[in-house]
């Protein structure tokens, strides 16, 4: 499945604890170097901390999709945390984060299917039972049938 | 119901795009609106606006960090919210579009269809009209500072040293002599982008020097672009060679090829041809005077700025460069007709026009005077066969009166306001009379085809009693 090619397991990664959004995202980004799909982390991270600076994404409603168009990155990949603990993510709303989903696209663009996806991801963001269903979801499998749907 | 549009993009186009273009939609649903959004992110344009997605439109809701070419929007209700707005509060962002006062005024409807117009155009046309419209100023500025030099006398200029010398430097020597070049150039610019500008530029320089004209131009101008055209997207070389393609290739192979030919092949003919048109015109007898300009006229009414009308206007526009005034006379009286003779009609026989009609035919005077022949579509648009045979009546009596009086114009545009620039009009009464006659046989022509308007309320009154008697 082209979800699955981009949101790998090792890239779910539900209740874990993090102190901060820059700890959130480099730990979601060493999972992506991990699968081969982000060649150079610092680089990366640099540039999704940049588009931060740029303006939060954190879009509210609990959730936050920070995201990078770099060098860094080899093959479009997504990640996913779940928060145990939510952390500040200077939010529109001014909420903290529990879900943050963290997206790499290559400088060059590798074919619009997984952007679409992306863009996909984020309509679905929007509708409060979706998110619902995402603070429900037990394992790595079931994130992935809920973002199938 | 009252339809909503929207565009949402953002520089990265991944995430806010589709999040605020999902909010919106969500928000719109829930209102029970009408509503479309267009999406300009990472995956280019989705779900495009159509022109007539824009025309039905109440408001368009743009939120974006980046530009949405909203050019096409010109004439609509625009509501602007930043992305994070719209991704938070999409409800108030649908209210304040419903709220908004729609722009659908007489003004913003010719604008409309003026735009669709434009949308619409394509190929030869289209490239031809990017060069008369890039070309239009300079005649405007050209024509308009000559007959300022004329203050001075009709022969002030001669003297070396005045003003009025000084004027026909700035109007004869420098504006006018851009003209064909400006024309050729911006032709090939829209066949072929940024490389056709130069040999357009060069192609239509030697145009105007060899006496080719504007006829020489526009050929010059086309050449221009195809050869450039072709150069950038069929000659293929070696990659480390590519980028010699722009600054080299290009402008030299081009250049040469439209210069040759312009030299060699297609100037000469031409000029005779241009030579040929300028003796005709200027040993036209009454009667065939006459008859280019009923001719003319006819052509501006026929379909109000459409290309008809532009035919006849690039005709006229292209002879100022000739130094030949009178066509252009005749074609600007015909254009400022339609409009003012629909005005005419609706003051004279007001019965006949709904009230919404009375109100637009003064919008339409407006236009009229400042020659804006579009000003007369929504009318033609709702009665065709009635309205425009009367527009294009009234426009060739107006274009064969202003050859009849020999009236020549110096600016191919500014309506009745050029009327007031000292010698930018030759006979200017009798000009303004040639306009007056034409816009009252229009009205007249108008107010005797039409029926007036279907249903009067008073009578649907009278109607309903006499079923209950």
């Amino acid at each position: 499945m082209l979800l699955t090619s981009l949101l790998k397991e090792n890239q779910i990664l539900l209740d874990i604890e993090t102190t901060s959004k820059t700890q959130c995202i480099e730990r979601l980004a060493q999972h992506m170097v991990d699968s081969g799909d982000v060649v150079d982390i610092d680089q990366y991270v640099r540039d999704v901390l940049k588009r931060e600076e740029e303006g939060s994404t954190g879009i509210g409603f609990a959730v936050a999709i920070p995201h990078g168009k770099s060098a860094g990155v080899q093959a479009p990949s997504l990640a996913y945390a779940r928060l145990s603990a939510p952390i500040d993510w200077q939010s529109i709303d001014g909420e903290p984060v529990k879900h943050a989903f963290l997206i790499a696209v290559p400088l060059e663009q590798s074919g619009n299917e997984h952007l679409r996806i992306l863009s996909n991801l984020s309509r679905k963001l929007i509708h409060e039972e979706f998110r619902a269903q995402l603070n429900q979801v037990k394992n790595a499998e079931e994130l992935v049938e809920l973002l199938e749907q | 119901m009252k339809k909503i549009l929207a565009v949402t993009a953002c520089p990265t186009g991944i995430a806010h795009t589709y999040m605020a273009a999902e909010s919106l939609e969500k928000a719109a649903k829930e209102k029970g609106v009408p509503f479309k959004v267009e999406t300009r992110g990472g995956v280019g344009i989705e779900n495009e606006l159509t022109t007539q997605d824009i025309q039905e439109a109440h408001a368009i809701i743009i939120a974006a960090a980046t530009d949405v070419d909203e050019g096409r929007f010109q004439g609509k209700t625009v509501i602007k919210v930043s992305l994070a707005e719209a991704i938070k509060d999409a409800p108030t962002a649908i209210d304040r579009a419903l709220q908004a006062e729609a722009s659908t005024g007489y003004v913003a409807q010719v604008e409309q269809s003026k735009q669709e117009r434009s949308a619409g155009r394509s190929g030869f046309y289209k490239h031809l009209m990017t060069g008369v419209s890039n070309m239009i100023p300079l005649v405007v500025a050209g024509g308009l500072i000559i007959a300022l030099s004329f203050i001075f006398g009709i022969t002030a200029f001669e003297e070396e040293g005045t003003l009025a010398a000084a004027l026909m430097d700035i109007g004869g020597g420098a504006a006018f002599a851009l003209m064909v070049p400006i024309l050729a150039g911006f032709i090939a610019f829209s066949i072929a982008d940024k490389p056709g500008l130069a040999p357009g530029l060069v192609g239509g320089m030697l145009a105007s020097q060899n006496g080719s004209g504007f006829l020489g131009g526009i050929i010059a101008g086309f050449i221009a672009g195809y050869a450039a055209k072709f150069i950038k997207d069929q000659v293929k070389l070696p990659r480390s060679f590519e980028g010699l393609k722009p600054v080299l290739i290009i402008p030299l192979g081009a250049t040469l090829f439209t210069g040759l030919l312009m030299v060699y092949v297609i100037g000469e003919p031409v000029a005779w041809i241009m030579e040929g048109l300028g003796d005709w015109l200027a040993g036209l007898n009454t009667g065939n005077a006459i008859a280019l300009g009923l001719i003319l006229g006819a052509m501006m009414a026929f379909d109000m700025g459409g290309p008809v009308n532009k035919a006849a206007y690039t005709f006229a526009v292209g002879l100022i460069g000739s130094n030949i005034y009178e066509p252009m006379a005749a074609v600007m009286a015909a254009g400022m007709t339609p409009p003012l003779g629909l005005w005419l009609a609706t003051l004279l026989s007001p019965k006949k026009f709904s009230t919404e009609e009375r109100e637009a035919g003064k919008a339409a005077g407006v236009l009229g005077i400042s020659f804006i022949t579009e000003g007369a579509i929504p009318f033609a648009a709702a009665d065709p066969f009635r309205v425009i045979p009367s527009l294009m009546v009234g426009s060739a009596t107006a274009g064969g009166l202003a050859m009849l009086f020999n009236t020549a114009l110096q600016a191919p545009h500014g309506g009745i306001f050029v009327l007031f620039i000292p010698n930018a009009v030759t006979n200017v009464f009798l000009y303004a009379l040639a306009i007056a006659i034409g816009m009252t046989v229009t009205a007249v022509m108008i107010v005797l085809l039409k029926k007036g308007v279907a249903a009067k309320p008073e009578q649907t009154i009278q109607e309903k009693h006499d079923i209950a008697g």
